[in-house]
């Protein structure tokens, strides 16, 4: 064998032994399967597919789980990891899924609403793959996604995304974020496909309040708040006051802007007769300007180069040596969302959708997120969904 | 942790300089640099070091979609060329404008525009009409260096201008500002800036050839040539491109990779000469090694400079820097991140700085103009220099790289000042946003 | 899997199928034969659809 031919088989090897070591890890994330357990409340699991034929056996296709009370009431659709790497959504849908009891009304949970977001990764953005959350019988471990859907669902990407049906030009990625794809079309994009299900779920089983649970980062305006279009914002800042005074946290009202389109909160508005409400929490580990992106900074949010910016006052929420753990993000949304429901039902009794068992701010913050989710081999085989 | 990560920073720049003083290409030695950079940080487990390899790979898909287009875009005009199709084009190109200078040299700033200010690309302007182009502008009596001087700047300012143009995009994306209202805040600089590079790099005609000379020192076309055989492709991708914009809910979402690929077959039909597709396909490849190779690793450096916490510092210390001190270092910091990091600057260092500045009562869509104005220059700068490095290779200049940088100097100095202005001024310029909705 | 992502992992293919065809080809310079693998390595887990 000449030399060049020696030279180039070690240059192989070493690049195979790379990329199936590297491939590997993609494969087992991209395929790694979640346990949902379908708590007390849960009444009916559907596929989000049933609202959209074209999400039928994509990655796109996911869970909708239905948790009706005996009397009947209200309706409030929960949506959570619209973006997947920003995971208390996720945990706190998960909160809602296992321990919900709905005594009057219905809860719709989509826990993984852009599910090929949670099976994709974000390149040149240096995630770790998974992250755990520590519980009494043990762990349980959550692929860490990507804001947006994977090309291996919807690829390529157009020069640039024109939004329907405003025809605003927005960035060439967005065509896979599923907060800019809102109201959605039977025969667009996947991700057109998705936000269109969720619309027909919110027009045929008119949902009076729609929830989009997210995270941002602390050097956004937009964070730490409830977003929130006019018809949504009374509703809105009686919540946000009513856990300020009887829970100690803040959260404030920022209206949904007219002009910038595909948002939930925009287009829920304009195109059905629900109450959308987007809900933000600080989340450092998004941020540009912290240290490693690492699975503690995900959970405990501390990070020496925001605690500088902080006192640089250049940080849009208060910061300081505790950082902003994933109990608190979670605790306030779990309390943010309860009283969205109890202000909606104080005003409309017919209406009304009475949630039980579902912790505040200060469990959570007190007890730790892992405490609210079940062993999955303690629990009944068919009510754990894989997703 | 900070001295942790000022270590890690060191070990790079170190490693690159290294590399570099082996002899290794700007290519091998950033991926050394990332290499090198991942070990360092495995050391205290930024990042684990069995998750070293995943965010090289990773990494190395921040870009892959532009690997498409490049290699598309450019084989492409690769079956244009050959068919005879450039060639016929800069001969009319003399034969009409010769004599009519300063319409010659607008309308070539148009042609080059063009293309970028539809995709985004300055890569796609350069592509497809820069050899062409280059060309016509040697003709016209300008020397290869001031030609690809003029095709960095113009195609640096087709990226920027609208209607798309990517890192505004990016930023807007990662800001939650809407992408709206950007025509007059780009447009009027970018026309301004292109007419002004247009003039002081190309209005002197040096050495003595006449048109008479000019044309028959030109290749020879196929007799079979015509204007439609040239146009039709063209027309095909334009058309696509613009299709799109006008029936966006109708049309399939084609891509750029796409339209370029259905682009080259009707070139190819339409070629007046046989063209064997696999050998020019594979040697334009091999032409475009180094520039694939970069847009490949820059993703996998961005990648280990954030595992490591290394791109974090970097955004930090930027911010940190006090006011009036940070306006004096856009002019140095938006070009030279884009040159290690291309795009990825623009999320790196942009949306904080986008944050930052709109929190101090700056106007958003302003600033994001005239940053992105800052932008495609680092595209002439290593150790990437994505940009500068097609405009020497489309305008066929074969001296020292440096010294074609250099030339650029008056139109790298003015577009800097107005990038700069539009910033600091973003509040009483806020009309053009006003005006452009 | 819609005809036009098809289209997409065909193009990946035949840019695959160059830079193996340029790597084969390459009969002395080491540096790009690395950089060759650099790039074919996305390409081809694209391709078998890993990531």
């Amino acid at each position: 064998m000449s030399r060049t031919w020696t030279i180039k088989i070690i240059l192989i090897i070493i690049f195979i032994a790379i990329m199936i070591q590297s491939g590997v890890q993609f494969y087992m994330h991209r395929h790694y399967q979640l346990e949902h357990l379908a708590g007390p409340g849960v009444t009916r699991v559907e596929k989000l597919s049933k609202y959209c034929k074209g999400l039928e056996g994509t990655m796109a296709d996911t869970h909708v789980f239905w948790l009706e009370g005996k009397e009947e009431g209200g309706k409030m659709l929960m949506i959570a990891n619209t973006h997947s790497n920003e995971p208390a959504a996720l945990l706190t849908a998960l909160i809602f899924l296992e321990n919900a009891v709905i005594e009057k009304g219905t809860l719709i949970i989509i826990p993984q609403f852009n599910n090929s977001g949670s099976r994709g990764t974000r390149p040149g953005d240096g995630y770790p793959l998974y992250f755990e959350i520590p519980t009494e019988w043990g762990s349980k471990k959550f692929r860490m996604g990507n804001r947006d859907a994977t090309p291996l669902e919807q690829w390529p990407d157009p020069d640039v995304y024109i939004h329907y049906p405003d025809k605003q030009l927005l960035s060439y990625l967005d065509i896979r974020n599923t907060n800019r794809t809102w109201p959605g079309r039977p025969n667009g994009a996947l991700m057109e496909k998705v936000t269109f299900a969720a619309m027909e779920i919110l027009r045929n089983e008119k949902v009076d309040l729609a929830l989009d649970v997210h995270g941002a980062e602390t050097m956004f305006p937009v964070t730490n708040c409830i977003v929130a279009p006019e018809r949504s914002v009374r509703i809105a800042t009686m919540a946000t006051l009513v856990v300020k005074a009887r829970e100690g946290f803040d959260n404030h009202v920022e209206p949904s802007p007219q002009g910038f389109r595909g948002l939930s909160h925009r287009e829920i508005a304009d195109f059905s007769d629900s109450l959308p409400f987007l809900l933000e929490a600080p989340i450092p580990f998004l941020d540009q300007p912290t240290g490693p992106k690492t699975e503690k900074l995900l959970l405990d949010g501390k990070d020496p180069f925001l605690l500088s910016l902080s006192k640089q006052q250049k940080l849009f929420v208060p910061y300081d040596e505790t950082g902003w753990p994933m109990e608190k993000r979670v605790g306030q949304h779990c309390s943010v969302i309860q009283e969205i429901a109890n202000q909606f039902s104080r005003k409309n009794a017919e209406r009304a959708i009475l949630i039980k068992n579902v912790p505040r701010y200060a469990d959570v913050v007190t007890n730790g997120v892992g405490f609210y989710f079940h062993d999955p081999a303690k629990w009944t085989k068919d009510k754990i969904y894989l997703n | 942790m900070e001295l942790q990560i000022g270590i890690i920073l060191a070990i790079m720049v170190v490693a690159y300089a290294v590399a570099k003083w082996k002899k290794l290409s700007v290519e091998l030695s950033m991926l050394v640099s990332a290499v090198v950079g991942g070990v360092a940080g495995a050391f205290i487990k930024t990042p684990p070091v069995n998750t070293l390899a995943r965010h090289l790979i990773e990494g190395s898909f921040t870009y892959l979609d532009v690997i498409l287009v490049f290699t598309t875009a450019t084989i492409f005009m690769a079956i244009v060329s050959e068919s005879g199709g450039v060639n016929y084009v800069v001969r009319a190109t003399i034969k009409y404008f010769y004599n009519l200078r300063i319409i010659a040299l607008i309308l070539l700033m148009f042609i080059i525009l063009i293309p970028g200010a539809l995709t985004g690309a300055g890569s796609v302007s350069l592509l497809v009409v820069g050899a062409p182009t280059a060309l016509a502008l040697g003709y016209l009596g300008i020397p290869k260096k001031k030609v690809a001087a003029i095709l960095f700047i113009v195609a640096g300012l087709s990226a920027a201008a609208p209607p798309v143009n990517i890192w505004a995009m990016i930023l807007c994306a990662g800001t939650a500002i809407p992408y709206v209202g950007f025509e007059l805040p780009l447009g009027i600089p970018v026309l301004l800036l292109g007419i002004f590079t247009m003039l002081t790099l190309g209005w002197k005609k040096e050495g003595t050839m006449d048109k008479q000379k000019a044309l028959e020192d030109m290749p020879e076309v196929p007799e079979k040539m015509t204007w439609w055989r040239v146009l039709l492709p063209f027309l095909v991708f334009f058309g696509l491109v613009i299709a799109y914009r006008i029936w966006p809910f109708d049309m399939p979402i084609l891509g750029l990779p796409l339209q370029f690929v259905i682009a080259a077959l009707v070139a190819l039909l339409v070629s007046p000469k046989k063209i064997n597709i696999l050998v020019l396909s594979r040697d334009t490849v091999k032409r475009l090694l180094p520039l694939l190779a970069t847009i490949a690793v820059v993703g996998s450096l961005q990648q280990i400079m954030t595992a490591t916490g290394v791109r974090g510092l970097l955004s930090f210390t930027v911010i940190s820097i006090p006011l009036l001190l940070l306006y004096i270092s856009l002019i140095f910091i938006i070009p030279i991140s884009e040159g290690v990091l291309t795009y990825g600057a623009a999320a790196i260092l942009g949306i904080p700085l986008i944050w930052y500045f709109d929190s101090i009562g700056l106007h958003a869509t302003v600033v994001i103009a005239g940053l992105t104005l800052l932008w495609p220059l680092g595209d002439g700068l290593p150790p990437t220099a994505l940009i500068g490095r097609l405009s020497v290779m489309v305008s066929d200049y074969k001296d020292s790289y440096w010294s074609f940088l250099k030339s650029t100097w008056l139109p790298w100095i003015v577009i800097t000042m107005v990038g700069i202005l539009m910033v600091i001024y973003s509040a009483k310029l806020s009309f053009l946003v006003r005006w452009s909705m | 899997m819609p005809i036009i992502m098809i289209i997409y992992y065909v193009i990946t293919a035949y840019i695959v199928g160059m830079l193996i065809w340029n790597f084969v080809k390459e009969k002395k310079n080491i540096d790009d034969m690395i950089l060759y693998l650099v790039i074919l390595v996305p390409l081809v887990l694209r391709l078998l659809r890993v990531k």
